[in-house]
């Protein structure tokens, strides 16, 4: 027991070594599930729980942002349309290569791609080559390709599914291209859209909002290779295309216009373009606006041949700068963005703010001695010898700068200004045209008597053309000055109207008895000075002429002593004003530099063939009516004494040819138009009429009477058309120059008026 | 002492004969490799005992955990394989003969009586040197790297091998010496010696994670052991110290590369950066639109495409984008639960041995859980390590059903309900 006894010590230290391991392994197996569940599990915990809850919104942001596509349908743009329902600019479907490289599998697949693409597109084979490399699942490889080469693509597409097993990687998108079918007609009004559709210049621009609809767009969700998942998971919005746009411009005015204003550029060698603008007085509807010459909207990008090769004879390092400047100012709308200064052809509202005021009476005299004096500045009339003494209307018409300084003085600098701004120079006119410049004028307080001398025959201020032409429209429409538009209508795709622009009364600066006492004197004035200021056979036309002196230009650019503008501002009929139409040419520098050399004939031009296109009502007085036509009466199947008398009773002379009794056919046709006084020749049988042929001559050059004695020793008629009683020359004939013709066939004869004879401004 | 031994019941008898032993050796003095009693009754032991059934509780764990495995891993792969094998079930196939193949080692090794890894424990380690000798003479994979040797179906991963023999070898070690484990020469010097030729065949390949977690279940094995600790902080310097000099010499060029990106993959530097960066970026986008709830199972769409092979070590993220941030937590707490259950099972088997390859085998998961996790959350870098039980692949999901085999033989004697 004793030993028994002695042993309870060491048993407890025995205990200890024999349970020590398992003691320890135990400790240690606690410390290493601390580790790995506490620490680690718990760790990881945190980890997810951070970039879940914390970090979620924001990787769920960019995750989403790299799982959804999302396609852009595009919006089939507006159609703009001229007064008369004529398409001006419409856009047509087109489509678009787009590749996804990263489907490719081998260089073999890509050099067959590319090479495909190369040549259908006429593209780089290299440049496509190296598409094809890029990592990526979206590369455009052309734009805007028609529908030959769309389907030379698919054909592409299906060869290369064929051989290669990647027609995959090439696909084709829906686009639009932009036409314009009368190419560089109304080119500064319409404008044209960049590689997106987008308007940047003109209409296109000012409307793009109108124009361009509202996108479509497909949202879905796609794998990293860009291919659609398997998910209910698209959102489409319907595209909606654009609205369509009526401008005021009549298709067929503004290409009369353009026509001229090409003409008169070329006659007049002009160097920094013209502008023609018309428009209706009574509503502020631009008919036609023209910066002449215009510019391809089907290739905006390309600048005219002559301005290229300028632009090449420069230093390489200029040549991108300058050409980028002459396309801006290729787009440039004159008419809108620019200034210029009016000249004498602002006399109008001088002297309609003098009768106005009532400062004017029929016994109002003015004496020109030739010049007048401010302290050291002289001012001359264009007439260095002096007017002497005239009345009002005599001021008028000749233009009389020292008049027109004492007329000023009449209304005084302050009322002047009032009538100024009330003519709405003061402010931007308003047109629906985007880049519309402002009026450069005096300040307050700051106009110095000779500059009032000055400004009262329009010199030394800047006016926007637009700003001229629609303070013409108020002297002539009762002195309402209108906002000018050039978009009539909006409707939408389906036909329904969304806005319809109405004329738009800003006030009304003169009244209507100013208004008609104006008409009187300007249509006075034209008839009195013939072709020199706007006269047209047939219609009461008021205008005035007018030359400004190009004040401040850096560098003198035509071969006269200074640069010049001419210009020419009328509406017509004078007496029932419809058409207003200002016309001139910045810095001519042909063989004439006046309004009257230089714009009048281009204003006649297009008014002879405007006014009658408009219907507008003729007046013709006795001299004119000797030009007129006459319809040919039905002569045929009468006997040849009864026809005889018919004829003449008709007012023309009979010729007869054959030997038959009764007349058999005739020329002129019936209701041919015809001079009156023309020969009918009457035929009774047709064998003579077979034998009896002339050879038309030349006409061009003629004058009226010239060309009318001409053809009737040809044995012709002539019909006259265009300038005839303004002192104009034949342009163009009908039947041409060595025809064979039947006897008395009518040649229809072209007037113009002459770039040539006496000035008065 | 007899009648008393009678009432002992199986898992105490161990005991005894350790004590025994100890007497014995106690009376014969030293002598280094001196079969113990109860070794030369584990030799004439039965290859396949029975025993008393295995743990249900860790069974059932280890289906639940390779169910759902299986569900996600198919939910993640299906998008993937449809691209690029053409076959949606191209990888659920896979992974189900795999699972099939696995769950019957399982079911051989719960079977066989692990005793019998005494004598093999040296012999896996000559393989896995074998192994790893191996497949540096074979031409190299993608990116360079030696890590697999093909065997047709399946490809093997030589440091599967490694983590295994490792803890094998070092079970059988520490159990065998448990008493001279405070001894350097039998704790730091073979530790010091298999980690550092298996950390140097590996470094050939390279396969840095492999390493790392080699190392750590070396440590982890040795510190279980027995060894002390001032042994086990003078060797984490040490580790610390030797990977620091490798990465200052350049040496670590391609985990360098990996590690470039690390922690910087949200922020758009340079091109190839933004490549390389391209997986953890996308893991993270898919964590983190995951949130709370997740999108639903079947719903994430990081798996089309846009995170590269999502059955694979990614998986978890998007286990985390569909089931969100409560489901990760109930897988972790299942994983946890295996970790428990494994080493307090292990802790009652009836010997050294069972105790330290069970408690090994079980940590080496939780391990590789923590590192996978870590590595898709880009707060390490982007190594090779799956996710057990998630991850598709074939040998190594065998490996790891019949590790998981053998802790279920240790259950069989290790009664832990008794406790």
């Amino acid at each position: 027991m004793a030993v028994n006894e002695k042993k309870p010590t060491p048993k407890p230290k025995k205990k200890h070594v024999e349970k020590g391991p398992n003691q320890r392994l135990r400790q240690r197996a606690a410390v290493l599930i601390i580790i790995i569940l506490v620490i680690g599990f718990g760790a990881v915990l945190t980890r997810l729980a951070c970039l879940t809850l914390i970090d979620g919104s924001k990787l769920q942001e960019r995750a989403v942002g790299q799982q959804l596509r999302d396609t852009t349908l595009t919006a089939k743009r507006g159609t703009i349309y001229d007064a008369k329902g004529t398409v001006l600019a419409e856009s047509a479907s087109v489509w678009q290569v787009v590749m996804a490289p990263i489907n490719f599998e081998n260089d073999e697949q890509r050099e067959a791609c590319a090479k495909g693409l190369s040549d259908i597109l006429k593209l780089d084979y290299k440049n496509v080559l190296e598409k094809t490399k890029q990592e990526s699942y979206y590369v455009v490889v052309k734009r805007k390709i028609e529908v030959e080469q769309r389907d030379k693509v698919i054909k592409l597409q299906e060869e290369l599914t064929k051989e290669y097993k990647c027609g995959n990687v090439i696909t084709l998108l829906d686009d639009y291209k932009r036409y314009y079918p009368h190419d560089s007609l109304a080119s500064c009004v319409i404008g044209f859209t960049g590689a997106d559709e987008q308007g940047l210049e003109g209409v296109e621009y000012k409307y793009d909002s109108y124009l361009s609809g509202k996108p479509g767009r497909i949202i879905t969700a796609i794998n990293a290779r860009g291919a659609n998942m398997p998910f209910q998971y698209e959102q489409n919005v319907e595209s909606e295309d654009g609205n369509n746009i009526y401008l005021t411009i009549d298709k067929n005015i503004q290409s009369i216009c353009e026509k001229y204003m090409a003409e008169g550029i070329v006659n007049n060698n002009v160097l920094n373009r013209g502008v023609c603008i018309a428009m209706d007085v009574n509503t502020g509807a631009v008919l036609a606006m023209v910066t002449a010459n215009g510019y391809n909207l089907n290739d905006p990008y390309t600048l005219p041949a002559e301005t290229m090769e300028k632009i090449k004879e420069l230093p390489q390092k200029e040549q991108a700068t300058a050409e980028s400047e002459a396309l801006s100012a290729m787009w440039r709308n004159k008419a809108v963005a620019d200034t210029y200064m009016p000249g004498s052809v602002f006399k109008m509202c001088t002297a309609s703010m003098a009768l106005e005021e009532g400062k004017i009476t029929d016994s109002s005299s003015f004496f020109c001695g030739g010049a007048v004096t401010f302290g050291k500045d002289v001012i001359h009339c264009h007439d260095t010898g002096g007017h002497g003494s005239q009345s009002f209307v005599q001021a008028i018409c000749n233009s009389c700068n020292p008049a027109f300084v004492q007329i000023g003085q009449l209304v005084g600098a302050e009322k002047f200004r009032d009538y100024y701004a009330g003519f709405g120079f003061a402010e931007k006119s308003g047109i629906d045209l985007p880049g519309e410049a402002e009026d450069t004028f005096w300040p307050e307080g700051q106009m110095s008597e000779v500059d009032f001398a000055v400004a009262s025959f329009g010199q030394n201020f800047q006016i926007t053309p637009v700003s001229m032409i629609t303070a013409c429209a108020a002297v002539a429409n009762g002195g309402y000055v209108l906002q000018p538009y050039v978009v009539q209508k909006i409707t939408d795709n389906k036909g329904n109207v969304i806005k319809n622009v109405e004329k738009k009364v800003k006030r009304q600066v003169i009244s209507k008895e100013t208004s008609d006492k104006m008409n009187e004197i300007l249509g006075y004035n034209t008839e009195t000075a013939g072709a020199t200021a706007g006269y047209i056979a047939g219609y009461k036309v008021a205008g005035k002429t007018g030359t400004s002196e190009k004040i401040g230009v850096k560098k003198k650019l035509s071969t006269f002593d200074e640069d010049y503008i001419a210009s020419f501002c009328g509406y017509a009929p004078a007496d029932d004003p419809q058409i207003a139409m200002l016309v001139f040419f910045d810095t001519p520098s042909g063989g004439a530099y006046y309004g009257s050399q230089v714009s009048s004939p281009v204003f006649i031009n297009i008014m002879s063939e405007v006014l009658p296109y408009l219907e507008v009502k003729t007046s013709y007085n006795k001299d004119e009516l000797a030009y007129l036509d006459t319809p040919a009466g039905d002569y045929t199947g009468m006997s040849v004494a009864d026809a005889q008398a018919a004829v003449e009773k008709d007012g023309f002379t009979a010729t007869v040819y054959g030997m038959g009794n009764k007349v058999v056919s005739q020329i002129p046709p019936v209701s041919a138009n015809l001079v009156s006084g023309g020969s009918i020749v009457l035929y009774t049988d047709e064998e003579t009429k077979n034998n009896t042929k002339v050879t038309v001559p030349d006409f061009t050059g003629n004058s009226v009477v010239e060309a009318n004695g001409l053809a009737s020793s040809y044995g012709l008629n002539v019909s006259f058309k265009g300038a005839v009683s303004s002192g104009g020359t034949c342009s163009a004939q009908d039947v041409k120059e060595g025809t064979e013709v039947p006897a008395g066939t009518v040649v229809t004869l072209t007037f113009s008026a002459a770039s040539s004879g006496g000035f008065n401004d | 002492m007899a009648p008393n031994k009678k009432m002992l019941l199986r898992g105490d008898i161990n005991r005894i004969y350790d004590d025994e032993y100890r007497a014995e050796q106690n009376a014969k003095k030293e002598k280094l490799f001196i079969r113990r009693p109860r070794q030369r009754k584990m030799k004439n032991a039965k290859w396949f005992d029975v025993g008393m059934g295995i743990d249900l509780p860790f069974c059932v764990i280890i289906f639940v955990l390779l169910t759902v495995g299986t569900i996600m891993m198919f939910s993640a792969s299906y998008a993937f394989a449809y691209y690029t094998q053409d076959d949606s079930y191209y990888y659920l196939i896979r992974q189900l003969i795999f699972i099939g193949l696995g769950v019957a080692a399982m079911a051989v090794m719960s079977l066989f009586n692990y005793n019998k890894l005494h004598q093999v424990a040296p012999v896996v380690l000559i393989i896995a040197y074998a192994a790893l000798l191996l497949v540096l003479l074979l031409p190299s994979g993608d990116g360079g790297v030696k890590r697999w040797i093909p065997l047709g179906m399946f490809n093997i991963q030589p440091s599967e091998i490694a983590k295994f023999a490792v803890i094998l070898f070092f079970a059988h070690w520490c159990s065998k010496y448990y008493n001279k484990m405070q001894l350097p020469k039998f704790s730091v010097l073979p530790g010091a010696a298999v980690f550092g030729s298996i950390a140097l065949l590996l470094f050939l390949e390279p396969h840095y994670s492999g390493i790392v977690i080699i190392g750590m279940l070396t440590v982890l094995m040795l510190y279980i052991g027995g060894m002390k600790t001032k042994y086990l902080a003078v060797g984490g310097i040490l580790l610390i110290g030797l990977v620091l000099v490798l990465a200052v010499t350049g040496g670590l060029t391609y985990a360098m590369s990996r590690m470039d990106g690390w922690g910087q993959s949200l922020e758009y530097t340079t091109e190839e950066m933004w490549q390389t960066t391209w997986q953890t970026r996308n893991s993270l986008y898919a964590i983190g639109s995951g949130g709370l709830w997740g999108l639903g199972l079947g719903q994430s769409r990081q798996k089309y495409l846009y995170l590269p092979e999502p059955q694979n070590d990614f998986i978890f993220a998007i286990v985390v984008e569909e089931l969100g941030l409560i489901g990760a937590a109930i897988i972790l707490l299942i994983f946890a639960l295996l970790v428990w259950r494994g080493i307090t099972l292990s802790l009652r088997a009836k010997d050294k041995f069972g105790k330290l390859l069970g408690i090994g085998l079980t940590s080496q998961i939780g391990i590789q859980v923590v590192l996978n996790i870590l590595v898709i959350t880009d707060w390490l870098p982007n190594t090779g390590i799956s996710l057990p039980f998630f991850s598709y692949g074939g040998s190594s999901l065998i490996m790891l059903l019949a590790q998981m085999g053998i802790v279920l033989s240790i259950s069989r004697t290790a009664n832990i309900e008794r406790q």
